[in-house]
């Protein structure tokens, strides 16, 4: 008997909880579908008729499309070139011992202390100086930058476990270091991959601060970026905006949904890189 | 692990460094170096203009500022609160979700999930409903409550504790998953252990759970912590450091300092002190954490 009040007590308190959590999204989800009358007239109820339109104002008139097409870019050539650097120093640290070895792993590591925040100012002052302003690439690579540290110690701690029997064989058929690689340790590293993809993918998708100093071409923004845009320029027109929100979450959201257990080891892991 | 002798080799391998190498001392050694020379002068931001050496000059500006100090205080404060309630809600989470009711993985997801959106997302989303003729207001006035309205993130009384709000919001589901995986570490014979003895409820949480999840418990939080130096994004979107400066972090402050008004050196300054800040947070909070683990 007390037994079971205990268990209706904290299902009651997950239940409440859960509508604390559930409440905020549902009605930013609603509320996408209805216009500025009904969004304050019955901002709980549902709408009378879903306003479609308001996905299509947000995606095609205010632009969400060309950002999300943006931040689909971005993001992939920053996992990418982050996968393919990261690896080639991940596989070095972890096979070879020589002088430099430790230092190099540490030099890595120093990354994961340093705040965004702490270098915006010569970051801008670098982009002004060689005219990166909306400059994909230059975004691209600073994000890759920053993503090295976590990536490289993860990896590194992830190939040092892989067996090296198989390289044995390579090497006896005459592999060379490259073959090795390519062939056996990035195919082997697929796990470790695939988590710092989706953490960098999410990291990518959404970072605002770097796009805020230096993405001010409308064509070029990602959608962090592109959702302030939105609502600094037609901040009265809550429906799209609402939609818009809706479309900015939409991909984490579904990142998340296929992939919760990589996605929740990808951030506990990050936790320490924070 | 092989050693690397043949000079050949060398080259070879140094060419699988030289990539990472140059983007990371481009795009991050550079700039932090670059940060600490621009705290040390004064600049504009106008290109070409004379960067005048001022020594530590930005650094006694800044903590002469007002504004400064108010920053100083809120992030304090947004620390203490959010150390108050996220690590204490998340594990009342877990452990009510580690019962595996059905659907269990259901409400682990809606905990979890405000983790993963963008925080311009989720600033956005809340600011929308703090908005003097928002849900929020809406729903006080519909409960009859009416006299508890009031324009959250304008009223400066209320303003720094609405995003305090939303950043315990954000994070619980965060600390909640990681205390999770720290709930699976505890074998169960334990709990039948105690369960034998008639220990049931609360006495289990404070006299099994939470001593054998110390470890972990104190990890979250120190993440907390260095986290909370580092809020940004919730602050920009919904109240800009209003009203008044009031609700500024030393994160926002800076950015603004540095490209609203043009003070680069004091921003770098601010930037720069950001990183003392959760350099010393880290690197003593590990040292506290594995102080702890010897004694165990």
């Amino acid at each position: 008997m007390k037994k079971n009040i205990n268990k209706i007590i904290t299902f009651l308190f997950l239940i409440v909880m859960a509508a604390a959590f559930i409440g905020p999204m549902l009605f930013t989800a609603l509320s996408s579908f209805k216009n500025n009358v009904e969004i304050f007239d019955s901002p709980f109820g549902l709408p009378a008729k879903f306003l479609y339109e308001n996905y299509k104002v947000a995606w095609v008139e205010a632009n969400m499309g060309t950002y999300f097409i943006n931040s689909i870019f971005i993001s992939v050539m920053t996992i990418v070139l982050l996968i393919v650097t990261a690896s080639m120093v991940a596989y070095v640290l972890s096979r070879f011992t020589f002088k430099f070895n430790r230092a190099i792993s540490l030099f890595f590591l120093l990354g994961m202390m340093i705040p965004m925040h702490s270098v915006l100012v010569p970051v801008a002052y670098i982009i002004g100086m060689f005219n990166l302003k909306n400059n994909l690439m230059a975004l691209i690579l600073i994000y890759v930058a920053f993503s090295l540290p976590f990536s490289i110690m993860v990896l590194t701690t992830f190939m040092r476990g892989i067996d090296a029997s198989l390289e044995e064989a390579a090497i006896i058929d005459g592999a060379g270091y490259f073959q090795i690689y390519w062939r056996i340790m990035l195919p082997m590293s697929v796990p470790a991959i695939s988590t710092i993809s989706i953490f960098n993918f999410l990291g990518a998708w959404n970072n605002v601060l770097f796009p805020l100093l230096f993405i001010n071409d409308n064509k070029l923004k990602p959608i962090s970026l592109g959702l302030l845009n939105f609502n600094g320029e037609r901040g009265s027109e809550y429906g799209p905006l609402m939609a818009a929100i809706i479309i900015t979450v939409c991909i984490p959201l579904i990142i998340y949904l296929l992939f919760q257990e990589k996605v929740e080891g990808g951030l506990a892991a990050g936790a320490v890189k924070g | 692990m092989r050693t690397l002798k043949k000079t050949k080799d060398k080259t070879k391998l140094f060419l699988f460094l030289a990539p990472a190498l140059i983007i990371y001392v481009v795009f991050m050694i550079i700039p932090m170096l670059g940060a600490v020379y621009f705290s040390l002068v004064e600049w504009n931001g106008i290109k070409g203009a004379a960067l005048e050496f001022v020594g530590l000059k930005n650094y006694i500006t800044a903590f002469n500022n007002p504004n400064f100090i108010l920053s100083l205080k809120n992030m304090m404060r947004m620390v203490f609160f959010s150390v108050l309630f996220h690590t204490p809600i998340a594990l009342l989470l877990a452990v009510a979700i580690n019962n595996r009711y059905k659907g269990y993985r259901v409400f682990k997801a809606i905990f979890f999930v405000p983790t993963v959106f963008p925080l311009t997302a989720v600033g956005l989303l809340w600011y929308f409903i703090f908005m003097p003729n928002g849900s929020m207001n809406a729903m006080l006035t519909s409960l009859g409550l009416d006299n508890l309205a009031t324009a959250w993130l304008i009223n400066p009384s209320t303003a720094m504790n609405t995003i305090i709000f939303v950043n315990i919001w954000v994070g619980i589901g965060y600390y909640m998953v990681i205390l999770l995986a720290g709930l699976t570490t505890i074998p169960n014979e334990v709990y039948e252990a105690a369960a034998l003895d008639g220990v049931n409820g609360v006495t289990k949480l404070f006299y099994i759970t939470i001593p054998m999840l110390k470890p972990i418990i104190s990890m979250c939080i120190l993440m907390d912590i260095i986290g909370t130096v580092k809020v940004f994004e919730l602050i920009f979107v919904m109240t800009e450091g209003g009203p008044n400066g009031l609700t500024n972090l030393p994160t926002t402050l800076m950015y603004y300092e540095a490209f609203r008004y043009d003070n680069y050196g004091l921003g770098s300054a601010i930037g720069i002190i950001i990183l003392l800040i959760a350099l010393i947070l880290t690197v003593g909070g590990q040292r506290l954490l594995q102080g702890n683990r010897k004694e165990v």
